[in-house]
């Protein structure tokens, strides 16, 4: 039993070292959600600021303007953009979002990893190992969730500089919902990655879960306003919820469905991240240097 | 069970997709000895090395380590080995001291005695003062060494070494042959090696087992197998019927047809009867194209049950291999 306890800390310790070598990938992981946020949050932040709409041309030759004071009209506006946003600007809203979302393309990254142990050889060692493979699945997992936690984190500290709308206090709970959700994607990742043995094949599943799954997660524009089709997909997209806790506490943002609150959606990650983990951990158990 | 027998298998079957790639072999191996799979590429030896480490499962056929099943106990077999793959298994990234580290870990051990006993085995392989480099600036020989080192740190009942110098230069290879050695010399160590080299089998193995095609074409000391062919083999390729040819060859202790045309014979002086071979060609109208005559090492003994030369499925002679730098294509 203590041995798998260390097995588990050994994977941790490894995965954690790995990382700390490798600074190009840490790099190239916080390159992207920056990217993002400098050229999709400051361009449309200024298309979502009623501050910056040209009212005299959009209104133009009609009676209103002889009536309505322009400022009321931008004031109504600028009502509606942040309503429609929870509350915050648009830069605010894309930057919490982005927090979950590099702590979720960081998930199969480690399915990428396993693929690369598989290719490197490292990972039969682990498979020789006496130490419970279940334990050893787990470390990883859990190594690696450790490490898209503190990138995410990286992100919320750069997003202070960037807006002041978000509340430094509510930031341990924010990383643990990410944790939680970084958790389930792990081991969702590890489970497809032991089916393949090639990067090329992994990295076509992975994209095509990846990309509909960031879209309709609430990342880049509200739920609440999504087609009816898409509000579905949402729904049973675990990233939603994990979205929805971060910008709750990080910014208060409400924007939601219904039975959304951030209890239910913490319960509803611990679930999918329980549901995956497990999966993760029966199908290591199974592996054979075959597969 | 007798207890004096580490591994015993029986019947072992490997079918992959549409290869058969070990084919119904039996062996045991001793507690303390050194046991030798010998073999061409795609023998069988890494299916048969990776079942016993519990990675593949069998298709039919039982293997014990210990007392223990393969397939129903692998934990506690996993337990009692430790193993060299034939591709490497380091973390490359991580330094070789990292490497022994995480493996004790998994493992089982901790503490002071964890790190004593890497240090301890790092000198033995004489990478101490690398310990703490990354792996991935170690030469081939280094990385070797390492993983022996670490494969030892759990001490396991059994050390399966899979093709422990294949890709090494002949000063690399030399010294892990003196590892070998003194495992066996100061622990008495139980270790299950593979090679394709006839020298490594006969310098380390105190029984060898040739396998082919995925069976075990021949098995025992290698006293044991070159007794198969007597003092000496004398070849010949002839033009001509080989089959009466070997009729009139009274004297000779054994005459085989191998291959075209082409005929073993077993004599105990060839030098003294290979006049008379000529004058029996001669007066019979038979042409002799080809002739040698060699001491029977492992290579013959091979070519007496296989018809195909061990080395040429090696590619190099023998005596090259004792001198050239081997840079083996890996097989996958
Ligand atoms: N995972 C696999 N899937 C399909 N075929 C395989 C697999 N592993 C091995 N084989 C096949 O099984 C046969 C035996 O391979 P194996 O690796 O056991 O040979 P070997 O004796 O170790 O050869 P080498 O000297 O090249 O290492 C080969 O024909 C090989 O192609
Ligand atoms: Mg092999």
């Amino acid at each position: 039993m203590s041995r798998d306890l260390d097995a588990l800390i050994a994977l941790i310790y490894r995965q954690l070292k790995r990382w700390a070598v490798s600074r190009s990938r840490i790099i190239s992981i916080i390159i992207q959600p920056l990217l993002w946020i400098i050229f999709l949050g400051l361009g449309f932040g200024t298309v979502f600021s009623a501050q910056n709409i040209e009212l005299s041309s959009t209104i133009n030759n009609s009676t209103i303007t002889k009536y309505i004071d322009p400022s009321i009209i931008r004031s109504i506006l600028s009502k509606y953009f942040t309503a429609i946003f929870g509350g915050v600007d648009y830069i605010t809203f894309l930057i919490t979002g982005m927090a979950a979302m590099t702590a979720f393309i960081g998930s199969f990254i480690s399915g990428i990893s396993v693929i690369w142990d598989k290719q490197f050889g490292f990972l039969k060692e682990t498979l020789v190992a006496p130490a419970s493979r279940k334990t050893i699945i787990l470390g990883r997992i859990i190594g690696d969730s450790i490490i898209n936690t503190v990138q995410s984190l990286i992100i919320i500290l750069l997003a202070l500089l960037i807006t002041h709308q978000i509340n430094p206090l509510g930031i341990p709970i924010a990383l643990l919902y990410i944790f939680m959700m970084s958790l389930g994607f792990t081991g969702l990742g590890v489970t497809i990655s032991l089916k393949f043995s090639s990067m090329e094949g992994f990295q076509m599943i992975v994209n095509l879960l990846t990309m509909p799954l960031m879209f309709m997660s609430g990342v880049f524009y509200p739920i609440n306003t999504m087609p009816d089709w898409m509000k579905v997909i949402a729904i049973m997209n675990p990233l939603t919820y994990c979205v929805y806790g971060t910008r709750y506490w990080l910014a208060g943002v409400k924007a939601s469905l219904g039975f959304m609150n951030p209890v239910t959606s913490l319960i509803i990650l611990m679930l999918f991240t329980a549901i995956f983990a497990t999966i993760a951990m029966f199908s290591f158990e199974k592996t054979t240097i075959e597969d | 069970m007798p207890m004096d027998e580490i591994v015993i298998v029986e019947n072992l079957v490997k079918k992959f997709k549409d290869v058969t790639a070990v084919d119904g072999i039996s062996f045991t191996i001793k507690k303390g000895e050194i046991f030798a799979l010998l073999g061409p590429n795609g023998a069988g030896k890494t299916t048969t090395i990776h079942i016993i480490a519990t990675l593949l499962r069998p298709t039919s056929g039982r293997v014990f380590v210990g007392k223990y099943d393969v397939t129903k106990d692998p934990n506690k077999v996993r337990e009692k080995i430790g193993i060299v793959f034939q591709d490497p298994s380091l973390d490359n990234q991580l330094t070789a001291y990292d490497n022994m580290y995480i493996h004790g870990k998994l493992y089982g051990l901790r503490g002071r005695e964890l790190h004593e006993k890497i240090m301890k085995l790092l000198e033995f392989v004489d990478l101490k003062e690398y310990a703490y480099k990354q792996v991935r600036y170690f030469s081939g020989g280094m990385r070797r060494r390492l993983e022996i080192a670490r494969s030892l740190l759990h001490e396991p009942e059994l050390l399966i070494l899979d093709e422990p110098t294949i890709g090494l230069d002949p000063q690399s290879r030399a010294k892990i042959w003196d590892y070998i050695h003194m495992l066996k010399k100061e622990h008495d160590m139980t270790i299950l090696l593979t090679t394709h080299y006839m020298d490594e089998a006969e310098e380390l193995a105190n029984r060898i087992a040739i396998m082919d095609h995925g069976k075990i074409i021949a098995l025992g000391t290698v006293e044991q197998l070159k007794a198969m062919l007597g003092k000496d083999v004398i070849y010949l390729t002839l033009d001509g019927n080989a089959k009466e040819f070997c009729e009139k060859l009274i004297f000779a202790k054994d005459c085989n047809i191998i291959g075209n045309n082409r005929i073993e014979l077993l004599v105990d002086n060839a030098p003294r009867y290979l006049p008379e071979i000529f004058r029996i060609a001669l007066t019979n109208g038979i042409g002799i194209r080809e002739v040698s005559y060699r001491r029977p090492t492992l290579n013959e003994v091979f070519l007496h049950l296989t018809g195909r030369e061990l080395r040429e499925s090696l590619e190099e002679t023998p005596s090259i291999i004792q001198k050239l730098p081997l840079r083996w294509r890996r097989s996958r």
